[in-house]
C-alpha cells in the first residue's frame, strides 16, 4: 500500500519529529528501569509516546495509533503507580516501541507494509486488565509456552490472544507466579526467545536514524552566511583588481594589492572551512546513546549484571566518522560483555562487585578523537590466546616464541579468530574484531589495547576528527608529488644513502638504537628514476599502529592542508594508495596510504 | 545504450541515433552521444602506480578526480605521441566518470538503427570481441560502434576494484 498523504511537508515534519522522539525514548526507558521512581523521566515518555500517536492518528497512520495506543496505556498505568515498572514489562514495552520504530521506517521508505501488531498487542494487553498486577507475572509463562524460533507471525499471534483473553483468576495467577518464580533463575535462557521478534524491528530501528537530514544550529548557519558574505566582496575585489590590471590603471600598485587579496582570501576560506567542518560535526552521543540498549538486551540475554558508564557523549566528530563508528563499537561492547564480564557469581568468587562496569569515553586528544571501551572484568588471557591462534592453525609454534604479549593480543584481530568454544548468538564466529580492525582501519584510524589479566580490558580507538581535509606532507619521488598524512608520520630526516644497510634481503636504517626497515617508495610506485646520482634522500618514518617504516623519497616539499578526493570505484583498491588530492596548481597528487604500504611490505617480505 | 536518444524517423522507417565518432590509428569509431558527459583537451595526468598499462593516470576534472584510460594501449595499438588534436573523452561508464584518450574527435553524426550491422566474427585489431556492438557501413566511411560498458571485463574490474 503506498502512502496517500497529500501534504508531503507535514509528512517530513511528522518522521523528523517522530524520529528524534523514538531516538530518545529508547534512552529514557533504559534510564527509567533504573530510576523507576523518576516521575519526571516517566512523564516524558508518556508524552513522546502521546505526542507520536497524536501525530500519526492525524495523518492517518491506523497500524502506528493502534501501537502507541496500547503503549500510551500500559505507560499511563505505570505513571499512575497502578503497575509496577518490572523487567517484562520493560521488554514487552520496548518491543512495542522497535514495532513502532519498523512501521515509521516503513512510512519513511514509502511504502506501508501489513505487519503483524497483535503479537505485540497482545502482550501488552495483559498489563491492561485490572488484574494486572497479576498478570505481570503471567508474563514469564508466556516466554516459556513460546516456541524457541522466531515464531510465524499469525500462530502466536493467536495463542497469546487466547492467553490473554482468558481471565487471569487468582489461584491460577498464585501458582503461576510460584512456578514463574521457581522457574527464573532456570528460564533465563528460555528467556532469549523473547528477543528474537524484537531483533529483526531494532534493525529497522536502526536503519530509521538515518543522517540524510542535518539540524544546524541558526548561530552555525547565520556565522556561514557571514563568511560567505566576505566571500563574496573578496571576490568582487579580485574582479575589480583583475580588470584594473587588464586597463593598465595601476600596474605598480598589482602585485601588492594582490598579495593582500590573497593574504585575505586565505583568511576568509580558511575561516569558512572551519565552519563548515563545524557544521558536519555531530556530538558522538549520536552513536552512544542506542549502547543503553543494547547493554540492557545483552546483559538480560546472558545473566550478567552490567553497569554501563557513558562519559564524554558531547564529544564532537566528523558525521562520516560518525557513520562508521557504530558498528565497531557494537562488536566491542558485545566482546567486552560476553568475553570480558564473568557471571555474577564468578564476580563474587574474584571478590569484585556482583555487577561489572563497562566503561564507554570519548575525548579529544589533538587532532584526533580518543574513544575507549573498557571493562572490569577477566581481562584477556594472552596463554588462552595464543592457544586457540595455534589451534585454528593461524599461526604456528615457532612463530608463537618470537611474539611479544602486544602481538599475541593483535591476534584477536585475525579473520577466524575467535577465543568462544561455541558461537553463540552474540559472538564467537570470529568476524567480529576483524570487523573492528576493517573499520577502523578505513577511519585511519589507531586500535590499542590494554590488558590487565583479572582486572579487565580496554580496547582504545583513536580516530582522526574528519575523513574529508587532512594535514599532509608534501613528498617528491622523482618528480612524482604525493602526500602522506602527516597524522602517521613520526619524524622526518635527511640521510645519506651510505647509511643504508641490508639484511635479509630487506634495506634497514639504524637509527638511534633501533633498526628500521625501509621502503623506496621510488620502486613501491614504479617511479621512473631521474635521479641516478644523488647520494643523499630524506627517509619519512611513519608509523600504524604499532609499526614503523622509514619511506624513502628524493625530497620533502612541505607540509599542507588537502582535501581527499576519492579515486573513483575504479581504483578504489591500489595498495599503498590512499586518494588524492588536488593542488594549488591543479594538478592532481596521490595520497599514501601508510597501513596499505606496511601490510604490502610484509606480504612481499613473506613471499621472499 | 537503450536508453538513446531516438527519434523517430519516417524516411528511413528506423529510429535515429546520434554517434560521437573519434579516430584511433586511422580508424573511424563511434559511440553513443549520450554516453559522452564532454569532450576536453589533454590536461596534466598524474600517474597511478600499481595499475593495468593502459591506465594513464587520473586528471582533476573540475574538483573531481576521475581516472584516464588510453585506448590506443587498451586496444594494443602503437603508442603516439599527443599532439593538439588529442582529446579526453569524459563518459559514464557502470556509473563512475573516467576519460577516454583518443587520437582526435571528429564530429556527431545521425544515422538510423537500421544501418548498424552485427560486427564482423573476426577482427584484425586488438579491440576484443565483446566491445563491439556493430559496425555502420556507409558509403565512403566505416565506423566501428563500440560499447564501452562491455569494454571491462569482470575480471579487470576485480584488478580495478570492486564495481557493481
Amino acid at each position: 500500500m503506498a502512502i496517500d498523504c497529500e501534504d508531503q511537508e507535514l509528512l517530513d515534519g511528522f518522521l523528523a519529529e517522530t524520529t528524534e522522539l523514538l531516538e530518545k525514548l529508547d534512552d529514557d526507558l533504559i534510564s527509567l528501569e533504573k530510576s523507576p521512581e523518576d516521575a519526571e523521566l516517566m512523564n516524558r515518555i508518556f508524552r513522546s509516546i502521546h505526542t507520536v500517536k497524536g501525530a500519526s492518528s492525524f495523518l492517518g497512520f491506523d497500524m502506528l495509533v493502534k501501537v502507541t495506543h496500547k503503549t500510551e496505556d500500559v505507560l499511563n498505568r505505570l505513571r499512575k503507580g497502578e503497575l509496577k515498572l518490572n523487567p517484562e514489562i520493560m521488554d514487552v514495552v520496548l518491543e512495542a516501541v522497535d514495532l513502532v520504530k519498523t512501521l515509521v521506517a516503513d512510512i519513511k521508505g514509502g511504502d506501508i507494509v501489513e505487519r503483524d501488531l497483535e503479537g505485540t498487542i497482545s502482550k501488552l494487553i495483559p498489563f491492561l486488565s485490572e488484574n494486572a498486577v497479576e498478570a505481570t507475572v503471567l508474563a514469564p509463562v508466556f516466554t516459556t509456552a513460546k516456541e524457541p524460533s522466531p515464531p510465524p507471525p499469525a500462530e502466536p499471534a493467536q495463542a497469546f490472544a487466547g492467553a490473554a483473553e482468558a481471565p487471569p483468576s487468582k489461584e491460577a495467577a498464585a501458582a503461576d507466579r510460584a512456578l514463574a518464580k521457581a522457574a527464573a533463575p532456570a528460564v533465563q535462557p528460555k528467556a532469549q526467545p523473547i528477543k528474537e521478534p524484537a531483533k529483526s524491528p531494532a534493525k529497522g530501528g536502526e536503519e530509521l536514524a538515518d543522517n540524510s537530514t542535518v539540524r544546524v544550529d541558526v548561530k552555525r548557519l547565520d556565522d556561514l552566511m557571514n563568511q560567505v558574505g566576505e566571500l563574496v566582496l573578496e571576490r568582487n575585489r579580485m574582479i575589480q583588481l583583475h580588470s584594473d590590471y587588464q586597463t593598465g590603471l595601476d600596474p605598480a600598485g598589482f602585485s601588492d594589492d594582490f598579495g593582500k587579496l590573497s593574504k585575505r582570501l586565505n583568511f576568509v576560506t580558511s575561516e569558512l572551512q572551519m565552519q563548515v567542518l563545524k557544521m558536519r560535526m555531530l556530538p558522538v552521543e549520536k552513536v552512544f546513546k542506542k549502547f543503553p540498549r543494547i547493554v540492557r538486551n545483552l546483559a538480560r540475554d546472558l545473566g550478567k549484571e552490567v553497569d554501563l558508564v557513558i562519559i564524554g557523549e558531547e564529544t564532537e566528530l566528523d558525521r562520516s566518522v560518525v557513520d562508521e563508528i557504530g558498528d565497531p563499537l557494537i562488536h566491542l561492547i558485545r566482546n567486552a560483555l560476553d568475553h570480558g564480564l564473568e557471571t555474577p557469581d564468578q564476580r563474587l568468587c574474584a571478590g569484585k562487585n556482583r555487577t561489572g562496569t563497562v566503561v564507554l569515553s570519548a575525548a579529544h586528544e589533538g587532532n584526533q578523537i580518543v574513544i575507549s571501551i573498557k571493562d572490569d572484568g577477566r581481562g584477556i588471557d594472552p596463554e588462552k590466546v595464543s592457544r586457540k591462534a595455534i589451534e585454528k592453525g593461524l599461526i604456528t609454534e615457532e612463530q608463537l616464541a618470537s611474539m611479544g604479549t602486544r602481538e599475541i593480543l593483535d591476534l584477536l584481530f585475525l579473520p577466524g579468530f575467535s577465543t568462544k568454544e561455541q558461537a553463540t548468538d552474540l559472538s564467537g564466529r570470529g568476524v567480529g574484531m576483524d570487523v573492528v580492525r576493517t573499520n577502523i582501519r578505513k577511519l585511519n584510524g589507531i586500535i590499542e589495547i590494554k590488558n590487565d589479566v583479572g582486572r579487565g580490558s580496554e580496547f582504545i580507538l583513536k580516530l582522526p576528527l574528519t575523513l574529508a581535509i587532512i594535514q599532509s606532507l608534501l613528498v617528491e619521488v622523482e618528480r612524482e608529488v604525493y602526500s602522506i598524512p602527516l597524522a602517521s608520520v613520526i619524524e622526518t630526516m635527511r640521510v645519506s644513502k651510505s647509511e643504508f644497510h641490508m639484511i635479509g634481503g630487506q634495506e634497514v636504517l639504524k637509527l638511534r638504537d633501533s633498526v628500521l626497515p625501509l621502503l623506496r617508495l621510488q620502486q613501491t610506485f614504479g617511479c621512473q628514476e631521474v635521479y641516478r646520482e644523488r647520494d643523499t634522500c630524506y627517509v619519512v618514518i611513519v608509523g600504524v599502529a604499532e609499526k614503523r617504516i622509514g619511506l624513502i623519497v628524493t625530497r620533502l616539499l612541505g607540509q599542507q592542508e588537502v582535501a581527499i578526493k576519492s579515486l573513483g570505484k575504479f581504483l578504489s583498491n591500489l595498495p599503498g594508495i590512499g586518494g588524492s588530492t588536488i593542488m594549488g596548481d591543479g594538478r592532481v597528487a596521490l595520497i599514501v596510504d601508510p597501513m596499505g604500504l606496511i601490510g604490502g611490505s610484509e606480504a612481499a617480505g613473506a613471499r621472499k | 545504450m537503450e536508453t538513446a536518444l531516438t527519434v523517430k524517423n519516417e524516411e528511413f522507417g528506423g529510429e535515429l541515433i546520434q554517434l560521437v565518432s573519434f579516430n584511433l590509428e586511422k580508424e573511424e569509431y563511434g559511440i553513443n552521444v549520450l554516453m559522452v558527459r564532454e569532450i576536453i583537451r589533454m590536461l596534466n595526468i598524474t600517474r597511478v602506480p600499481n595499475t593495468p598499462r593502459y591506465v594513464e593516470g587520473v586528471i582533476n576534472l573540475r574538483g573531481k578526480v576521475i581516472p584516464i584510460i588510453s585506448l590506443r594501449r587498451k586496444f594494443d595499438l602503437m603508442e603516439a605521441e599527443y599532439d593538439k588534436r588529442t582529446r579526453i573523452m569524459v563518459m559514464e561508464v557502470v556509473g563512475e566518470l573516467m576519460g577516454f584518450i583518443v587520437d582526435e574527435v571528429s564530429e556527431v553524426i545521425r544515422i538510423s538503427e537500421k544501418e548498424i550491422q552485427p560486427p564482423p566474427p573476426v577482427v584484425s585489431s586488438g579491440i576484443e570481441q565483446e566491445c563491439m556492438s556493430g559496425v555502420i557501413n556507409q558509403a565512403d566511411r566505416l565506423l566501428v560502434l563500440l560499447d564501452l560498458e562491455r569494454m571491462f571485463s569482470a575480471d579487470e574490474r576485480r584488478l580495478f576494484g570492486n564495481v557493481g
